[in-house]
């Protein structure tokens, strides 16, 4: 959960972030709106489009520079390539870079169709095309909203917890914030299962070798069982900035 | 997605709907100022009207699935600091829109007042009330309410 408790140093980018996204949202919604409720009213019009320019637009650089800034500070590029970019995050990035693109086209649109207007040519379909694409645009924004807090598909449970093999390794996983704390440091190659227990005030989970525990609650325990090949396998906490915080590491399979 | 995320994603989304609200109904705040005619007042209060609503259901949803998302996670308590100061952010800034509301209603009864009289040109007194500083301020109150209700559930003090 991106708006629970996180690891120090992402409260700041992430309020720019929910600031600039609700400039646009706020904005879409007056454009829209403006436009749809003018009734010919000139002045309406021009406050429609220039709710895109001069809000709708710095909220979205606003929102997107931040967006980037909490991407970074949340460490995803640090993360192995299975686990990078989880289709809730590529939702956010995707609303907010296509929704640019219909943004601009709007911006466009709307931009000839209030010189028109300052020319006394009415424009009612170009202005109409500006207020459909706010609006999808604004729709784009709510699926995304839900997208970022909600997190869908936000853990690839291990399937293959149920098909535990008769002879595994035991090893106990410590959570808190922000560390792990394993039972072992190195282990045979071979069926390895993973006790998970949260001793912290916040849910986390166990990512290793493509496979991860479901989200864990304080005082809660989860297991998973992994098969491993001699090395050394990362293991991560996939909550958000939480592997950047300090909950990874590596495991010794001898 | 849990049940939990689910609720806890309808109240962001009623939060940013809030917001949304409250960014839109700046827009008609800024905009009337420099109206003084009676039928582009009326024209702005509709679109305030869209604002209104937003504002509402977003208050009424954020602290109603709020207060949900705090019994439901165990982490959480009502009686938390950072929920019970929200609540208190909540009281005052539906108190000062709802206040801001009534401040904001003259100039639109004196807008439809103006039209029903066949004057709906230029007018001294409704340029006083589309400028009203009482409603005004009230608005910034609320928003100023809003940004730290939004600040606290970010750094959650306490928590």
């Amino acid at each position: 959960m991106v708006a629970a408790i996180r690891a120090s140093g992402q409260d700041f980018p992430l309020l720019l972030h929910i600031v600039g996204a609700t400039l646009v949202f706020g904005a879409l919604l007056a454009s829209a709106s403006c436009i749809a409720l003018a009734r010919g009213q000139v002045r309406l019009l021009r406050i429609g489009y220039f709710s895109l320019l001069l809000v709708a637009l710095p909220g979205w650089i606003l929102m997107r520079l931040s967006g980037e800034w909490v991407y970074r500070k949340q460490g995803w590029d640090d993360l192995p390539d299975s686990l990078r970019d989880p289709s809730w995050l590529r939702i956010g990035f995707g609303v907010a870079d296509w929704g640019a693109v219909l943004f601009v086209l709007a911006l466009v649109l709307g931009g000839i169709a209030v010189r028109r207007l300052r020319r006394g040519q009415g424009t009612p379909r170009l202005l109409q095309a500006t207020m459909g694409l706010a609006l999808v645009i604004a729709v784009g924004y709510v699926v995304a909203v839900w997208a970022m807090t909600g997190k869908p598909n936000y853990v690839d449970a291990a399937p293959a917890a149920a098909a535990v093999q008769a002879s595994t390794n035991a090893v106990t996983v410590t959570a808190s914030e922000f560390r792990f704390q394993l039972s072992r440091s190195s282990v045979p190659a071979g069926a390895t299962t993973f006790t998970v227990v949260n001793r912290g005030k916040v849910a986390h989970n166990f990512w290793i070798d493509g496979k991860s525990t479901p989200q864990v609650s304080p005082g809660s325990r989860a297991k998973i069982t992994v098969e491993l090949g001699a090395g050394r396998h990362l293991y991560v906490c996939t909550v958000p900035g939480h592997a950047n915080a300090g909950m990874k590491g590596t495991l010794t399979v001898q | 997605m849990s049940f939990e995320d689910w609720i806890f994603s309808i109240h962001l989304l009623f939060a940013a709907t809030l917001v949304g609200g409250l960014v839109m109904s700046w827009i008609v705040v800024v905009a009337l100022r420099s109206v003084d005619r009676a039928d582009e007042t009326l024209g702005l209060n509709r679109v305030a009207g869209v604002g209104a609503v937003c504002i509402a259901l977003g208050l009424l949803g954020t602290i109603a699935i709020g207060l949900w998302v705090a019994v439901l996670r165990t982490e959480f308590h009502p009686w938390d600091g950072w929920v019970i100061g929200a609540i208190v952010l909540w009281v005052v800034a539906t108190a000062a829109v709802l206040q801001s509301f009534v401040e904001y209603r003259k100039s639109g009864a004196k807008a439809r007042q103006l039209v029903a009289s066949h004057a709906p040109g230029p007018n001294t007194e409704l340029v006083a009330l589309n400028r009203t500083t009482t409603g005004l301020l009230l608005r910034a109150l609320a928003s100023a309410a809003v940004v730290l209700i939004v600040i606290d559930m970010i750094y959650k003090p306490g928590a």
